[in-house]
């Protein structure tokens, strides 16, 4: 028996029932050194989780991260929790250097959003540690839409941690009529020089495409075109105030901006103090995007992915959603929150139901890979 | 007419100050804001909750712990090898004084990004004797220093008045002596200047720091994680405290050289 | 002590050598990397390999030689404005300050503890469109109707010479620090105006302080990045953004490599246009 686990917890465990420790996972849990899949088998005593801010619930009074501090009660795992993803591009340009050399980056977990190309490239090249499955029999409640992303087919690398979405947001009292378009925000005369889009070609490309008709999760070089063109259009008709990256969010609440792309947990947050602020999905659609975990080479596979076994128990899970606004890829969440928090369940933005699902869109991992395309793109940017 | 001019000069300052100052009056100003949300752009009333809860966001006040830590060290070191290497400058002929001057501008003149990433490249190869944490961001920072050192110091250095040393050299005093004696005591608003600029320097770098890092956070690397998402109070508040603190010491320091020398005429 | 009067030739070594060890190992170093990176050719997908790419360097500046000249004009802009700003401020701390000249110093630094982002956005805030700022100016006639300061290549010149102000306004007190009054008195003794005293005693005496803070504030000033982010929009991308770009966007390291030298040779290019203008002894001491 591994003396990580005392008979207490194994009882209480037991007690908890409904599928957090499925007898699959119990074994390999006792199974200590002794065979289970090959790899270390133990749970470490500490691990270490970067990742990027308000993305994990926490006590003010306390300090504490609230997950973290139940995981450890339950498990002994004693997480060193950073908020030092910032940036995607930022981070993966500290992390390519010693892992292309094959060294650790002295971490178990990181986070990367789907819609930019680092995951795929983290991936790709062969610089993330396998999940260990059999620890995560949670997996199961995984919901379907993120089962099978085009940069991890079979989820054996990565899994989500939550999700956004990307629409427009505008002030209601400021602009004449509601902005519902991305024709509306790169054309409408009535709001130029006080429009911004995002810095990042899937969230504001994608949208374009959607507003063009053509479809973001397979783009070819033209519907890559007309999207571009779109936008370069705009801009040399001093549409834009800027091309921002999270900073369009003071401009947007002194009044500077009238409207702008936007992430909706943003938006939700400054709605709190300035009521005129919201966020609407386009009626042509929007795109959602995904923070999913890793663990890179060098990380401890098989504590990371018990804990994101952890994670994905909707109990556990509707608690951490619930306190963070965003969205969880959790199935029954949702209910588990209604129990304890129904306004929180019951928001749209935190959880979408299967229409708003619908009318958002993911975009096409090949593209976010092409070097042609971010190149076009950065030119936009004037660089 | 002298009366206009010499209030003149005096009111320029103020203004100078003024608007050096006017941004950290803002975030002053909203360390005592209440907002409902996680930002903290608009006015929504008055509370003490953060400044009584000032050590309520997890890592802050280490951030800002390590922050000065790696300042008060880095400027430190950074005003020693600076300050010898102006000296050998001013003063002596020595074959490569034109490449040690281009060695001391390229720091200032190649982008962070690059000499971030590239130091890293050096420090990862070599990793049981750098390994990425507080030593290496201490390396980097003493680094990136002594080149703003050398050009301040040697301002002073150069128009140096060598008679006064000569005259104490005459008087039987060697030259450490002198040294010691003369010249680094009129010297040592450069010297101060200098190592001024380091903490200022040291305590405000991003990028550097964030590529040699490896897993500690700064001050600024905690803020630009929080900032461009929405700051909590708290981090206007702890600026605000280190400002204050600054500033209390340094008024210290005047009444208690006051004091001195009151004491030395009584 | 007799040892440094007798090995006299080796003094100015031994006072370099700490120093200069320090840079040679993590500067140059990294530097040689860097360059070893410029000349290479490929792509992140495949790799990077070494082949004498000068083509590069040609790259560069055929491409971003827009970019390349906006940042020293910015750069420029923002010393002599930091310059015309910092030198009374400098001048009356070293003047008058009297024993409150330290304090005075620490409170030029002061904005520094809060961090480039966060005063950043507070200028953004205090120069917001519809704010007191840009409203005054708009009724002074200073600004159009509708006109705006933030998101303007007015707004990253200012917000660069803000950033900057302590490393002109440092030097500059050095050099001022150090005159003796008693030079001024003579002049104004032998019938100098306090104007005609300024110009032939004092600015002369603080050039060496003007030199230092020029120095200080253009080179790290044409490599920034962040205002040109912030307060600017794509018309004002300055090369630092380039250089961000090809490194953190395109994973562009090549590119990056050979962008940063050839900035670094331009500077050093104008540094000795410089120094030819005022004299290298001004410059090199």
């Amino acid at each position: 028996m591994n003396d990580m686990l005392t008979r207490d917890e194994l009882l209480r465990r037991a007690a908890l029932g409904a599928g957090l420790l499925s007898m699959p996972g119990l074994l390999a849990a006792c199974g200590g050194g002794n065979g289970g899949s090959g790899g270390k088998r133990e749970l470490a005593k500490t691990m270490r989780f970067s990742n990027w801010t308000y993305y994990m619930d926490v006590d003010e009074k306390t300090k504490k991260w609230l997950t973290l501090e139940a995981f450890k009660k339950e498990f002994g795992v004693d997480v060193k929790y950073t908020e030092d993803v910032d940036s995607n591009s930022q981070f993966f340009g500290k992390i390519q250097g010693p892992l292309s050399r094959d060294q650790s980056i002295d971490r178990d977990l990181i986070v990367l959003t789907d819609n930019e190309r680092f995951l795929a490239t983290v991936i790709d090249k062969g610089w993330a540690e396998k999940l260990d499955k059999d620890a995560i029999p949670n997996i199961e409640n995984l919901v379907d839409v993120q089962r099978h992303p085009g940069f991890d087919p079979d989820r054996e690398y990565s899994l989500p941690w939550c999700s956004g979405m990307t629409g427009i947001a505008y002030n209601t009292k400021l602009t004449k009529q509601p902005v519902t378009s991305m024709e509306q925000l790169l054309e409408d005369k009535a709001l130029k020089g006080k429009v911004a889009i995002l810095n990042s070609f899937a969230d504001t490309l994608g949208l374009v495409i959607l507003e063009n008709g053509d479809d973001p999760g397979k783009i070819t070089d033209d519907s890559f075109s007309r999207a571009l063109d779109r936008v370069q259009a705009a801009q040399d008709a001093g549409q834009f105030r800027g091309i921002t990256g999270n900073s369009y969010t003071g401009p947007l609440a002194s009044g500077d901006l009238l409207a702008c792309v936007g992430w909706s947990g943003d938006i939700e947050q400054l709605h709190l103090d300035n009521p005129d602020l919201t966020w609407v999905i386009p009626k042509a659609g929007g795109m959602i995007w995904t923070d999913n975990v890793l663990i890179p080479k060098g990380g401890d596979a098989y504590t990371a992915s018990v804990f994101m076994n952890y994670i994905y128990d909707p109990e556990v899970a509707a608690k951490l959603y619930g306190h963070i606004h965003y969205i969880s890829p959790v199935k029954g969440s949702r209910e588990a929150l209604i129990k304890i928090d129904p306004e929180t369940a019951n928001n749209e933005l935190f959880f979408p139901t299967e229409k708003t699902l619908s009318q958002v869109h993911l975009v096409d991992p090949a593209a976010l890979k092409n070097q042609s395309y971010n190149e076009q793109w950065q030119a936009v940017l004037g660089v | 007419m002298r009366f206009v001019r010499r209030h003149l000069l005096t009111v320029y300052a103020i203004l100078a100050f003024a608007y050096l100052l006017i941004p950290i009056g803002l975030v002053v100003l909203f360390s005592f804001n209440n907002p409902a949300g996680r930002f903290n752009y608009t006015w929504q009333g008055f509370t003490l909750d953060h400044w009584r809860n000032w050590d309520g966001v997890p890592g802050l006040r280490e951030a800002m712990t390590l922050s000065l830590e790696i300042a008060f060290l880095a400027s430190i070191l950074a005003t020693v090898l600076g300050t010898l290497i102006a000296l050998a400058l001013v003063r002596y002929g020595f074959r490569g004084r034109g490449a040690t001057n281009l060695l001391i501008f390229l720091p200032m003149a190649t982008p962070e990004i690059v000499l971030g990433a590239s130091l890293l490249t050096l420090f990862i190869n070599v990793t049981t004797v750098f390994p990425l944490g507080f030593r290496t961001i201490l390396i980097a920072h003493i680094m990136f220093c002594i080149s703003y050192v050398v050009v301040t110091v040697k301002a002073r250095l150069v128009g140096f008045d060598r008679s006064l040393e000569e005259a104490a050299m005459d008087l039987g005093a060697n030259e450490w002596v002198t040294f010691r004696k003369v010249t680094l005591p009129l010297i040592a608003p450069a010297i101060l200047a200098g190592a001024l600029l380091s903490f200022a320097l040291s305590i405000d770098d991003f990028v550097i720091t964030y590529f040699n890092s490896g897993s500690e956070i700064t001050f600024p690397l905690f803020v630009w994680g929080q900032a461009r998402v929405g700051a909590p109070p708290q981090v206007n508040v702890m600026g605000t405290l280190i400002f204050v603190v600054a500033l209390s010491l340094m008024v210290l320091n005047v009444l208690l050289q006051r004091r001195r020398e009151s004491q030395v005429r009584a | 002590m007799g040892f440094f009067h007798r090995h006299r030739g080796l003094t100015p070594y031994l006072l370099l050598a700490p120093g200069l060890a320090w840079l040679a190992v993590f500067f140059l170093v990294p530097l040689g990397f860097l360059a070893y990176q410029s000349l290479q050719s490929g792509n992140f997908d495949v790799g990077y390999s070494f082949d004498w790419a000068w083509g590069n360097y040609w790259d560069a500046l055929e491409r971003y030689h827009e970019q390349l000249t906006r940042s020293v004009v910015y750069a420029g802009l923002a010393t002599v404005f930091a310059l015309l700003i910092s030198y009374p401020l400098a001048y009356w701390i070293a003047f008058r300050g009297g024993r409150w000249k330290n304090l005075l110093l620490v409170m030029i630094i002061a904005p520094f503890f809060v961090t480039y982002l966060i005063r950043t956005l507070a200028w953004q805030t205090i120069l917001a469109d519809e704010g007191p700022v840009v409203g005054i100016f708009r009724d002074v006639g200073i600004l159009g109707d509708g006109g705006r300061l933030l998101a303007t290549s007015t707004a990253v010149v200012a917000g660069i010479t803000y950033n900057f102000l302590p490393f002109m306004a440092l030097p500059l007190y050095v050099s001022l620090e150090a005159i003796d009054h008693r030079l001024i008195e003579a002049a104004e003794d032998l019938y100098a105006s306090r104007l005609q005293a300024f110009l032939r005693v004092t600015l002369p005496l603080s050039l060496p302080g003007v030199v230092a803070g020029t120095l200080l504030t253009f080179i790290p000033a044409a490599g920034d990045f962040i205002n040109a982010e912030l307060l600017g929009t794509p018309k004002q991308a300055m090369i630092g953004n380039v250089i961000q770009s090809k490194f953190l966007e395109l994973t562009d390291y090549p590119s990056a490599a050979s962008l940063s030298f050839t900035l670094m040779a331009v500077i050093l290019v104008l540094i000795a246009i410089y120094a030819r203008v005022i004299g290298t002894e001004k410059l090199t001491g």
